[in-house]
């Protein structure tokens, strides 16, 4: 960050227009993963926001298990200073994350809050850091954290534009949280009925060969799956190649 | 589907001690339910997610067999519990 040479050249144009949603749902849609969303949307507020000699560089950190991840930057420089906050436990950033309010510090060298991450960032080039939560209604947590290498390097009317753009964000970051989800639990799902399969024919075999009912059968597995240290479909697999060659059994199921 | 329990009162205790090892290993594991009992169904398992969130609270007894592919899912999923 050395191009503070305090010049604001015009406003930092990314108004909340049609043109900045479509650019989301294409974002939606082109994304393989929620990290590469999060990049394309750090990369995205960073050049909507940045001018010639105030450039900005945006993170964006989330909650994942109650401990705050810094997943996405728009480059190296922002991903460290997430990083190095996340490291102190503390900063305008995780403060904007865990009350849900956007935080502004124009200039760094007059904070008193925060003091040990606001020193190394500093010292990192940083003079203005805005702190903008994104709001996905209880789903997840999630805050999209701009830095200036200028002090005051966000205007009344970039931290207007930031809070209108997060807002979009968020919007976009809910669907393509929930799109996840559901594709993870259809794939969690076809995977167990697959193991399913495998496990319910294993036990029929050992009742066949063993004359029992089928809570015994399961004991059985599962006691050589537990002695053995091997998983219980992989046991299960096992049982069935014995008796019938078959080494690969696999179920059907619509999708 | 509900257990039915004959085995006198040791058996009984012996079943809720059990039962408050695997609340607990839920609890610390943070793994949202819905892939427990995936994983737990694609075992073999029979009850349904709200019958394992009951059992899991420790409001529901289960079956002894439902309680072995329960324990193996945890030890497959979380990996084996240290105690």
């Amino acid at each position: 960050m050395t191009d503070n040479d305090g010049f604001r050249q015009g406003p930092g144009g990314f108004g909340p227009g049609p043109d900045t949603e479509l650019t989301l749902q294409q974002l939606v849609l082109e994304s393989t993963d929620i990290k590469a969303f999060l990049t394309e949307l750090a990369v995205l507020a960073s050049s909507r926001l940045s001018v010639p000699g105030n450039t900005i560089h945006s993170g964006v950190t989330v909650l994942r298990h109650k401990r705050p991840e810094a997943v996405a930057a728009s480059d190296a420089a922002a991903s460290a200073l997430d990083e190095l906050q996340n490291g102190f436990g503390e900063g305008p950033c995780l403060t904007a994350l865990r009350n849900g309010h956007t935080i502004l510090v124009p200039d760094l060298a007059a904070e008193t809050r925060w003091e040990p991450y606001i020193r190394t960032a500093m010292h990192h080039g940083v003079s203005s850091i805005l702190a903008v939560p994104l709001d996905l209604a209880g789903e997840a947590e999630a805050v999209l954290n701009l830095y200036s290498g200028c002090s005051n390097g966000f205007s009344a009317e970039d931290t207007a534009t930031a809070e209108s753009f997060a807002g979009q964000a968020a919007s976009s970051l809910r669907l393509i949280l929930r799109i996840t989800q559901l594709s993870e639990a259809r794939n969690d799902m076809s995977v167990a009925m697959q193991s399913r399969t495998v496990i319910d024919m294993a036990v029929g075999a050992i009742m066949a060969e063993n004359r029992c009912n089928r809570d015994t059968a399961f004991g059985i597995l599962t006691r050589a799956s537990n002695t053995r240290n091997v998983k219980l479909r992989e046991v299960a697999a096992t049982v069935i190649t014995s008796i019938s060659g078959e080494e690969k059994i696999t179920a059907h199921f619509d999708d | 589907m509900n257990a039915d329990w004959t085995g006198g009162p040791d058996q009984l205790v012996e079943a809720d001690g059990q039962r408050r090892t695997a609340a607990r290993r839920f609890r610390d594991a943070s793994v949202p339910l819905i892939e427990l009992w995936t994983y737990y169904y694609g075992l073999g398992g029979d009850v349904d997610e709200m019958s394992l969130d009951a059992y899991l609270n420790e409001a529901l007894r289960l079956p002894a067999a439902q309680v072995g592919l329960i324990t193996t899912a945890m030890n497959e999923f979380f990996g084996v519990d240290p105690e």
